[in-house]
Formats: structure tokens, C-alpha cells, sequence
């Protein structure tokens, strides 16, 4: 007897086959009828991925975001009281424009300071065989590349300390604020642009140095950091409960501070280089 | 409630917020469709972003008979689509670590009631066996499984023909097969 394929099976599956020749089959063959047991198994395996759920406030969270996107393609809308939206709302858009300025500065700044240590990370890595064929007799080097490496460390640190200190600021407004009224943000709009941008940057760089627990962190402060920057001036209740039960949900405060406190503790100069940093 | 053919009306004139009525109705549909097909839910909530985005810019060239819902479900799957090359790209160029940040991503939602169902670890395999796809193949495997979408329009979708289409279907199926049959108890036969 001739099995079928298991294009055949799959095709089955989908519906997309000879139904009567294939069922004729299966109801005949225990070995195919295995095979195709297996894989509608894993296929229902495959259709129990849950998908997160999005709250109700998220379609107006979208279009929070958006109204701010479609004002820079500089297109514009007007609502149905015929008020212009988009880059003819002259306050908000050359606020936005500026804190964009801004954001553009700081970025620049932090992506050349981090440039230059993954540059000088890279160069370190392609030079580590020799060092290591070197170990035995030259033990100078092997001592100056681990003082650099621990140097390198604390300046990263250093920034990602201070990055948290500023977002747990933020976070801790945002969680005191009373959810029943609207909140003027403006101001912390404006520091959640600046603090995105550089968010991104060192995420990535504690990514690549296998700072794990940093990455993971900044990878969740992100998107509350890109709500709050797409804002605007004034956060609805609504709009601030989203952002708390996200916040909260998370336990972002307390990530913030536990490793906030961690890197603080290890600003002290490292005797050798920390698990993670030694690849370098 | 208003038809989508009304609003989108309003919206192709200028309205504003019948722009906002539109988001407010198709973003979690939306956003459905995008994790599926990224497997992150940033990822998704970008791909959600930019298929609005998209859909702004493109209003004028849409047709008021189609259906508005599906026209969008169309443009967030190649949002999705480009999204998933772009990644394919620099995960060649710089290593493996996109997936294992996919895998961190799921790791690090929050575990909710229907989640309960299947095992964190059993989760893990799926999203890693998913993560293994190409692009093509996750794009096609996504479309055809679940939204039940014809191989013919997956075809176009791609830019592959029909047949090219199935096979990206056949070998997508056959490697999650491959990676969680281990996972599965065989169901034993009747006869």
C-alpha cells in the first residue's frame, strides 16, 4: 500500500485536498492515521498560543500615539468641531518639534558614547585570542584588558543608574497621580522623549553585554516610556489608568528600584570582570 | 453604532475623529493579527501603529464597497510581513540574538487566566518553534492556519506563486511538526 505524504496529510488538514481519497485512506491505514493524528496534535498545540489581551483603552492609546505620527507626516485632519489636527495645532506640534530636537541631541550623544565602548568592546574581542595565547608569559595585558573591561562596566553603570533614577521619578508620579482626574503632563512628556531614545540605546548595549536582568528591565520601561512621551500635554483618567495597571501589572516600580539599588551597589570598582562581561 | 462604510466616509473628508472612531473599533483586531504573525507584543503594538499609519495615508485609495476591516487586516499583515524581513535581515547580520529576545518577550508577559492552559515551558517551545520559521514561512503558516486565509492570496501576499505558496505552507507545518511532535502524546487509534 502506497502511505500519503505528508504534503498529502497537511493539505487534508487544511481542507485543501482529495477528501475522499485521502479519508478513504485513513480509515484504512493505522500508520498514516498516526501521522495525521500527530499533526493535528501539534497544530492544536500550535492554536493554544494565547495572545495578550489589550484592555478597552487601547484603541484610544493607538490613537493617542497616532494623532502625534500623523501631525509629524505633516498631514492634517480636522475634527468634526473643525479644529485643525495634526501639524496645524500649532502649540502641541512645536513643543513636539522641540522635545524631537532634544531627543535627536541626547540620543546622538549617548549612541556616540556608546559607540565608542562597543567599538572599543569589539576591538577587545577580536584581539582576545592573542591575549589568551599571550596570558602565560605577558601578564600586564591580561590585568590592563580585565581594568578595562571593569572600567567599561562602570560607565555603563554609571548611565543606566542615573537613566533609572530619572524614570523611577516619572514612574512614581504617574503611580501617585489620581486616577479620577485628568493630569497635566507635559513636562514629564517631555523628560519620557529624551528618556526613550536613550532607553533603546542602552538596552541594547546591556543586551549585547549579556546584562541580561538590565536588558529585560529598560525592555519593559520602554513602552510605558513611548505612552508617556506620545501623551501630549494633559493624560485623561482613563489614559492614567492604563498606565498605572501597566506600571503595576509588571511591577515596574519595584524592578526599577531593586536594580536601580543593585547598580548603585556595584558602581564600587570591580576586582574582575562580572559573569556576562568577561565575553569582551 | 455607525457602519464602517459611514465613517470611513467621514474619515476619506477629513474627519478627524472618525479617523479616531476606526482605530477605536479595528486596533485590537489589529493587533490580534500582528502578534501572530511577530510573535511580540512591542513588536505587535508597533506593527499596530504603523498599519493605522499606513491606512491614513492610503485612505484615498480605498474603496468604498470593500470591506474596510478586511482591507486593514491586509495592510497589517504586510506591516507584520516587513516587519518579520526586517528582523530576518539583521538577525543574519548580527546572530541569534532576536529570538532568544522574542523568547524573552514571551517570558515576560504577564501570565493571564487563559494562559493557564498550557505550561510556561510548553509555551516557550512553541514560540521558539514559531521563531525558527523564516519569514515566509511564518507569514504563510500564520495566514493559512489561522485566518484561514486561500493559498491563492497568500501567494500574492508574498509574491510567490500559488504553487511556491503551498510549499511555503507544506515545509512551515513540517518543521513545527518536527520541533514539538516530541510534545505531543500520540492519540492512540481506533482500530
Amino acid at each position: 500500500m502506497q502511505h500519503l505524504t505528508e504534503e498529502q496529510l497537511i493539505a487534508h488538514y487544511y481542507h485543501d485536498g482529495d477528501a475522499a481519497v485521502t479519508e478513504s485512506h485513513l480509515d484504512s491505514c493505522d500508520e498514516c492515521r498516526a501521522h495525521f493524528e500527530t499533526l493535528r496534535n501539534v497544530l492544536a498545540l500550535i492554536d493554544q498560543l494565547p495572545i495578550p489581551e489589550r484592555s478597552d483603552a487601547y484603541g484610544e492609546a493607538v490613537w493617542n500615539r497616532l494623532r502625534w505620527k500623523m501631525g509629524k507626516t505633516g498631514d492634517a485632519f480636522s475634527n468634526s468641531s473643525g479644529t485643525t489636527v495634526g501639524l496645524n495645532t500649532p502649540t502641541h506640534v512645536r513643543r513636539r518639534s522641540a522635545y524631537g530636537w532634544v531627543t535627536a541631541i541626547a540620543a546622538a550623544v549617548a549612541i556616540a558614547f556608546l559607540g565608542g565602548v562597543l567599538w572599543h568592546a569589539r576591538t577587545q574581542q577580536i584581539a582576545r585570542p592573542q591575549t589568551v595565547m599571550a596570558r602565560s608569559a605577558q601578564p600586564g595585558p591580561v590585568q590592563q584588558a580585565a581594568a578595562e573591561s571593569a572600567s567599561r562596566d562602570r560607565l555603563l553603570l554609571v548611565v543606566v543608574g542615573d537613566h533609572l533614577d530619572n524614570s523611577e521619578r516619572m514612574l512614581l508620579e504617574l503611580t501617585n497621580a489620581d486616577p479620577k482626574h485628568s493630569l497635566d503632563v507635559s513636562s514629564e512628556s517631555k523628560r519620557a522623549g529624551e528618556l526613550v531614545a536613550t532607553n533603546r540605546i542602552y538596552r541594547q548595549t546591556a543586551a549585547r553585554r549579556g546584562e541580561t536582568r538590565i536588558a529585560s528591565l529598560l525592555s519593559d520601561l520602554e513602552p510605558v516610556l513611548v505612552e508617556l512621551s506620545h501623551a501630549g500635554s494633559t493624560l485623561s483618567p482613563d489614559e492614567i489608568a492604563a498606565l498605572q495597571k501597566r506600571i503595576d501589572s509588571k511591577g515596574l516600580l519595584f524592578k526599577v528600584r531593586v536594580v536601580s539599588a543593585q547598580v548603585g551597589g556595584q558602581e564600587a570598582p570591580a576586582k574582575a570582570p562580572r559573569k556576562g562581561m568577561d565575553s569582551l | 453604532m455607525t457602519t464602517d462604510v459611514a465613517v470611513v466616509s467621514r474619515a476619506r473628508s477629513g474627519d478627524a475623529d472618525a479617523f479616531r472612531q476606526l482605530v477605536e473599533r479595528h486596533s485590537k483586531m489589529t493587533f490580534r493579527v500582528a502578534y501572530r504573525m511577530t510573535g511580540n507584543e512591542q513588536d505587535a503594538d508597533d506593527v499596530v501603529q504603523e498599519t493605522f499609519l499606513r491606512a491614513y495615508r492610503q485612505l484615498e485609495h480605498f474603496e468604498e464597497r470593500a470591506d474596510f476591516g478586511t482591507w486593514l487586516h491586509r495592510i497589517a499583515v504586510n506591516c507584520s510581513l516587513d516587519l518579520l524581513r526586517a528582523r530576518s535581515r539583521a538577525d543574519r547580520n548580527y546572530g541569534g540574538d532576536l529570538e532568544s529576545a522574542e523568547l524573552a518577550g514571551m517570558a515576560r508577559s504577564e501570565p493571564q487566566q487563559d494562559r493557564l492552559l498550557m505550561s510556561a515551558d510548553l509555551q516557550k517551545q512553541v514560540t521558539a518553534a514559531m521563531g525558527r520559521l523564516s519569514s515566509n514561512e511564518r507569514t504563510a503558516f500564520v495566514l493559512r492556519h489561522f485566518e484561514g486565509m486561500p493559498v491563492e492570496e497568500i501567494g500574492e501576499t508574498l509574491g510567490i506563486q500559488v504553487n511556491a505558496a503551498k510549499h511555503t505552507i507544506f515545509r512551515a507545518v513540517r518543521k513545527l511538526r518536527e520541533s514539538l511532535e516530541p510534545f505531543v502524546r500520540p492519540t492512540p487509534c481506533n482500530t
